[in-house]
This record gives C-alpha cells, structure tokens and sequence, in this order.
C-alpha cells in the first residue's frame, strides 16, 4: 500500500515550498513540488526604464540578495552596449564575492545542520571544554525554562543524526558562530556593494562605489577574520561529517537524482575572462570511473511546458519563449516550466559545478566511495567556498594596482542612457546554480523580461517525455521508514538549498487545482 | 542595582554575565536613550532586563507572505546585541519559517499553539496579495487568512520592510501585494520600511517594546518618530555639494565622488529616515556613500512612485 505525504511549509529555505511525496514499503515512490507564493515581476519590469530592472529583480530574493541584480546587469551590459572596466568588474566580483561566503555558510549551519543532529544530546555533554560548557549551559537553560523554540519541535531524530555529545555541542557553537562570522561577510560586502541584504552600488556599465584604499583595506582584515573560519572550522565540520557520521549517506549517494550537470561558468579572474573561478561545461553522463565534460552550447536550451500551465507549444529557447498562460491544461501541475539542456533534465548548482570541475578533492571522495547526493552537495559548497576565499584575494591584489593606474575606471559612462532598442543576455553562477536573465528593449523601455533561475533548472516539473525535474527526481528512493517522520525527504529537498521566491505558482486551496489567471 | 535571585548586581555586571562587554552595553543603552529621547541613566536597568534572560520570555511569531526573505537576513546581521541572543536569550521564537527547525504540520501546530495562547510579538515580513488570495498560500491557507487570526490575539505587530508596510515593490506587480496599512486597516501596527528593514531600527524597537510594553511615538505613517523624522536630504554628506552646485556625472572621476546625486536619481530630498547617520552594515556603508543615491524606500509610495530609479 503506498501512502501520500505532504509537507507544507518545507522549512529553512528561502521562499514556500509544498513536497508530495507517495510513500511504498518504506520508499518514496514518486514526488511533486509546489512553490506557493507568486508576486509577479517579470510583468512589472514592462514599460519601465531598463536600469530599474537590477534593483528590482535582486528583490527576487534577499538570502542569495543580488544574484539577479548581477546577472540583469550582464543582460543589460549586453543590451546598451556597455564595455565594463575592469575595475568595475572587480568591484562586482568582490561585493558577490563576500555574498557567496555568507550565503554557503549560512547553508550549511543555519539551514541544514539541524537536520543532521540530535540538539538534546547537549545535555550529556560532560568535558571541560568552557565554551562548550558556555554552550550546554546555555541549552540546558532552555530545556529547564520549558521553551526550546526555535529548536523544537522537530522531526524525530533517526539512525543517521550524530548524537555524540562532544560533535553536537560543537557544532551548535558553531552555529551560533556562524551567525556572527555570516554577519560579518555581508558587512564586508557593503564595503563596495553599498549595503546589504541588496546591494545598491552594482548597475550597468560596472559599479558606483569609487574605492579607496582604506576600503580595500578594512576588506582585507575583515576576509581575514572570515577566511579562518572557512578554514578552521566551516569545511573541517563538513569533513568530520561528511567522511565521519555521516559516511552511511555519502555513499548510499542519497538524494542523487539524475547525475547529469550543468555549468554557466562565472568570475572571471583576469581581464580577458580566459580564468574563471567556476568553469563552464556540461557532464551529460557521470561515471564515476571517469567522465567527459563537454563544452556549453547556451543554444541547446530549451523549455519544455509540456506540464506546466502554459499554451501548449514546442520546446523553445528562452529568447523565443511565450508566456501565454493556460491554466485549464490537462496533466500540467505547475507554473515553473522545464529547462532542459539538449532535451535532457540537468541538476546546477555547487555539486554540478564542483563536477564540471573536476574538484580533485572531490574525486578522492569518489574514489573512497562517495556518490553524488545530499552529503556531497554539502562537500561541493564548502571546496567552492574555499576557492572564493582564495578568489576574493586574488582580486583584493588586482584592485589594489589597478586603482594606481591614471586610467582607473570603474564605469562605462558613455553607455549609462537606455538604448532606443536592444537585447541582451546575461549568464551567471549563484550559489544555487546556474542564473540566466534575457532582456528586450523597446523605445527605450523594457519589452520583456524574463529569468530562469536556478531553482527552474532543479524544481522544474516533467517535461513532454514524461522525465521528472530534479528535485522530484531525487526524492525517489529515499528510504522513509517512518512516515510521521519524513526527515529524508527535508534532508534531501534542503540539500539543494532551494529558492522558490522567483516560481510562479497558482493554487487553488479547495481543488489543489491551479486556476485561471491572467496577467495584465 | 537589580535584585537577581539572592545576589544583587548592578546592571552592568548583569550585561557582563549575559556576554554583553561593559562598553558594548553602554553602547546600546546610548542608542536606546538617544533614540527615544530618554535619560540614559533611566534606561540602563531596563536595558539590562531586557537583555538578560530570566523568567518566561516573550513569545514571537514571524510570518512571511509576499516576500524575499531579505528582512529575515537583515535581523540575522544584529552584532550588537548579537542576532543569537536575542533568539535564544530574549524572545521565544515560536514560529519563522526560514529559521525554525520544525516543518510541515509540526510548525503549523507551533503556530497555532502560540495563537491560542495570545499575547505575542507579531513580526510580519513580505505582503499580502491583494489580487487574489492563492498568490501566498501557506500550509494551505491563503496567508491573508493567517494573517487576520495571528493578528488579532497579537500584543504588538511589527511590520518590517517595505512590503509588509505599505506593499513595496509587490504593490507594483500584477499580485497588488499589500502593506498592512491596507490588509490591517485600523490595527495599530508599528512600521518599520525601507527594503529590506534596517536592522537596528528592528532591534532598537524590539528592544523598547520588551523594556518599556509601549508602542514607540508614531509618524502619520505609522514609522517610529525616533528613526523616521528627518529627511535624508537634510543629513546628506554630500548637502554642502548639492548647495555649491556639484552634482555627479561620472562615477569614474575622483573629483566628483562627493558630489551630490540629484541627476542620477537620488530621492534624498523626499525621503524621512535616518540612514545619513546610522548608515548600514554597522556604519560601512549606505546608498548614498557608494555612489548610487537613494531610491526612496521608507515612503509609502516606494517602489512605483519613486521609478524611474535613476531619474
């Protein structure tokens, strides 16, 4: 007898997210994922002044705040003819620099490491540590006070959350750590990105913030103070829990889903842009013995609304694609249509990058047995979080000589007036994958605008194959032995860190049924 | 001196104890003073309460509706006091869907607990679809409807960020997100604006609340007197440029990095916050200082009456 599970609201992510999972002999059959919350942008942007539409679409979401605002200003580079600087392009990198710091950070401890522990085993606590001590205490106090919110209630811990006293003290210090290390990030970033969540400085043409060497400066010290925790403590706890309690689902490969990848590539480290931070490619097939990563065709995307409530068309590329609703069509289940690359269901995001890469810290853990799932997503987010540690550096030097130079600029102001007409397409890297925005400009106002953002490519639905989307893909299997208690499910939803303020989703609370709706 | 159990200490030792340093506690009991035009030696026991854990805490409960989660990022950047003690040693945070670590029906059964019991701290972030209600659908339910019920057995309701306000840039989009101004009518509802809210504007008006059980002096708007008076205009940095007449036309040039951003946009001189002062981001930073200008967001009237942006 199969049984259908609904968790609604899917907790410690960004955005409203509704999982249908059925349930057989203690493993998930098959899934549906629901984004509930839609504001509607992309129609607000028409008619407006091209340069409102950074601002505006980094409200898309304020955790990974000004992602978009980043990639609309790539499209909008494109479309008003804009050659950024260098320095402009330095500036940006190291505003989202710090942004990606913060962000995977916050990922890890803030929205994830709750899952994986067994916050009560505090109490057992007994060595002489005093900040652990500090910590029990502190626990121990909210037990006794009868109030443990935000910490209860909670899915019942099973089989694989670590309950070893010393690791769980630990690692809610860390916790509280985190907080302060990720508020510090930000603050960094405000150095050149104005202030933060959503930065202010960062428009077509390169960036407003003139720099100076004090800020460079304070950048410098404060990376210093971040630097150490990614070191010392964020991707050695990824380790310890990863290779250590955690070895079980590393290499059940929980979570896995379809095993193909996908990178835009991003962050350029040179002015020629040959050196990136994280490379473009695409692994169409993954095995683990060894894999080819070819090339990127950005081409060979397409989007499939075979069941999402659009009319009915073919696979279209996203320049080319309509957004003519049809809320009445049958077997459609939701509003986020399905990017595919070649025909085929890709995952993005920092496991997809780190394979596109070939990380070799990455294939040791393969070749010790590891497979691709929740544990190595959460691997794959701590290498690239050290290598943009290394990149902010990297580009703190650069800025640093460049700034010396008569000719320093920062932006290109000769193209700073909104084009009469143009278009342009701006390819990214978020923390959550790949970003692409496309805009068309009409007397010198947005004719239409439109995103696939990350959470597209990995929520998407099944597409006119019948192929599922990657989230529901890598749902199937997991093992739920309790189905009161479906902490897998969470586990693997949140692995993908997902972000579900940009899906459009119409549902309607008595049917379940999307109905009509139109937009003006 | 504040009597503790069987010690007396004074209120610096019961900050000290807390983990709050000596000067950084007499730093907050400044802010709190001079933002609410209180004595400070009138605060600083208050100050200390309000800090120290101890007896049941105030319970909390933080709805999200139309909205980016960006308000929730901006509390969680608190230093001073820091974001965890607040959540951990001031408030019960019963219910926010970013932070808690229930899901599914065990956080709708968190939340319906704390309703029942009343007396809470609302804390609303993001608005209320005003088209149709399926555009925010929460554990099922139109989150308009959540919102009506946790509202009415509410202590107090904050509403931070411009969304939750007066509609932000929802307000603009085909969903006709609301502020509570408009999805609350006629409740008193504290305020706080600007995309995403400040955070010492959010923490300082916690703070007051818990100290004093009072609803700050309100603006027209319903924005805290204390953070809202002043036009930014009037406290700009680069005021004495506007008035010689300097005004930025390449961001490029060192001469010009002062000078006064009228003509690329800046809605300093409609705008009431304090953020010329109080800056961002602990002081580093702000709209104005990095160049790009205001963009007008503690107004009602903030996202459509202030496009074009740049113009």
């Amino acid at each position: 007898m199969s049984q259908r599970i609904t968790i609604d609201p899917v907790t410690r992510i960004e955005g409203h997210l509704k999982i249908e999972i059925e349930v057989e002999n203690g493993k998930v059959k098959d899934a549906w994922s629901s984004g509930t919350m839609a504001r509607g942008f992309e129609a607000l942007l028409q008619g407006r002044d091209p340069r409102d539409a950074p601002f505006v679409t980094s409200r898309f979401c304020g955790v990974c705040y000004s992602v978009h605002q980043y990639c609309s200003c790539r499209a909008l580079d494109e479309a008003f003819g804009a050659t950024v600087p260098w320095g402009g392009t330095l500036l940006r990198n190291l505003a989202m620099g710090a942004m990606y710091i913060y962000d995977h950070i916050l990922h890890f401890y803030q929205l994830s490491a709750l899952d994986y522990i067994d916050i009560m085993a505090i109490a057992k606590y007994d060595g002489k540590d005093p900040a652990l001590q500090a910590v029990k205490e502190k626990v121990v106090a909210l037990v006794q006070a009868g109030d443990t919110s935000p910490f209860t209630p909670r899915y019942q811990p099973d089989d694989w959350c670590v309950r070893d006293p010393e690791t769980v003290t630990t690692a809610v210090k860390h916790y509280i750590d985190a907080l302060q290390i990720n508020a510090k990030a930000r603050n960094m970033g405000a150095i050149f990105g104005g202030r933060t969540p959503h930065y202010q400085s960062l428009v077509v043409g390169g960036c407003t913030q003139y720099p100076d060497i004090n800020m460079v400066a304070k950048y410098r010290t404060m990376l210093d103070e971040i630097a150490a925790f990614v070191r010392d403590v964020y991707i050695p706890d990824v380790l310890h829990f990863g290779t250590g309690p955690l070895w079980p689902l590393a290499e059940m490969g929980l979570g896995g889903g379809h095993h193909r990848y996908l990178s835009y590539g991003s962050f350029e480290k040179d002015p020629a842009g040959t050196n990136l931070v994280f490379k473009p490619g695409v692994v169409r097939k993954l095995n683990l013995g060894g894999y080819e990563v070819e090339s990127l065709d950005a081409g060979k995307i397409t989007e499939s609304v075979e069941h999402a409530w659009y009319r009915a068309a073919a696979p279209q590329h996203p320049y080319d694609g309509e957004q003519v609703f049809d809320l009445d069509r049958s077997g459609a289940y939701s509003f986020i249509k399905a990017p595919r690359y070649d025909g085929q269901a890709y995952e993005v995001g920092p496991l997809a990058r780190t394979i596109v890469a070939q990380h070799p810290k990455l294939l040791e853990l393969v070749q010790q047995g590891a497979r691709p799932g929740v544990v190595a997503r959460h691997a794959a987010r701590a290498l690239e979080t050290q290598a943009m540690v290394d990149a902010c550096y990297h580009w703190l030097d650069l800025l640093t000589r460049e700034m010396t130079r008569s000719d320093f600029r920062i932006h290109d102001t000769a193209h700073w007036d909104p084009p009469e007409s143009g278009q342009g397409a701006g390819f990214f890297e978020a923390p959550r994958g790949a970003l692409g925005h496309w805009i068309r400009i009409e007397n010198g106002e947005i004719a239409n605008y439109q995103a696939v953002v990350p959470s597209t490519w990995n929520a998407s639905p099944r597409d006119e194959k019948g192929v599922r989307g990657q989230y529901e893909e890598a749902l199937i299997g997991a093992p739920i032995p309790d189905p009161e208690n479906p902490i897998n499910a969470v586990r693997i939803i949140r692995s993908f860190d997902p972000c579900l303020a940009c899906a459009i989703h119409l549902i309607d609370p008595q049917t379940n049924q999307l109905r009509r709706f139109v937009v003006e | 001196m504040i009597e503790t159990g069987k010690r007396r200490e004074s209120a610096e030792q019961i900050a000290e104890r807390n983990g709050i340093p000596r000067r950084d506690f007499l730093k907050i009991c400044g802010a709190v003073a001079a933002t609410f035009g209180l004595a400070q030696s009138t605060v600083v026991e208050q100050v200390a309460r309000a800090l120290s854990p101890g007896g049941a805490k105030p319970p909390v409960i933080w709805l999200e509706g139309q909205d980016c989660a960006g308000c929730t990022v901006s509390f969680a950047g608190s230093l001073n006091p820091p974001a965890t003690q607040i959540l951990l040693d001031r408030i019960s945070l019963r219910y926010h869907e970013t932070v808690m670590a229930a899901a599914g029906h065990q956080a709708e059964k968190a939340y319906h607990d704390t309703v029942k019991q009343g007396g809470y701290v609302l804390v609303v972030e993001g608005s209320v679809p005003g088209a149709d209600d399926r555009f925010c659908m929460v554990g099922g339910r139109p989150f308009r409807e959540i919102l009506e019920e946790a509202a009415a057995s509410a202590a107090a309701i904050i509403a931070v960020g411009a969304c939750a306000t007066y509609g932000g840039i929802p307000a603009a989009t085909p969903s006709l997100g609301l502020g509570l101004d408009r999805a609350l009518a006629g409740k008193t509802v504290i305020n706080l604006p600007t995309c995403p809210v400040h955070v010492e504007h959010l923490v300082g008006t916690v703070l007051y609340f818990l100290t004093t059980a009072q609803v700050p002096a309100l603006d027209d708007y319903g924005r805290p007197v204390a953070y809202y008076r002043t036009l930014i205009h009037d406290n700009c940095n680069r005021r004495g440029a506007y008035e010689n007449g300097q005004f930025l036309t390449d961001w490029n040039d060192p001469a010009q990095k002062e000078w006064c951003l009228l003509e690329k946009g800046c809605k300093g001189p409609f705008t009431y916050s304090d953020c010329p002062i109080r800056k961002w981001n602990d002081g580093i930073n702000y709209c104005i200082d990095c160049g790009a200008g205001c963009m007008g967001c503690s107004e009602p009237d903030f996202y459509d009456g202030m496009s074009p942006l740049f113009e």
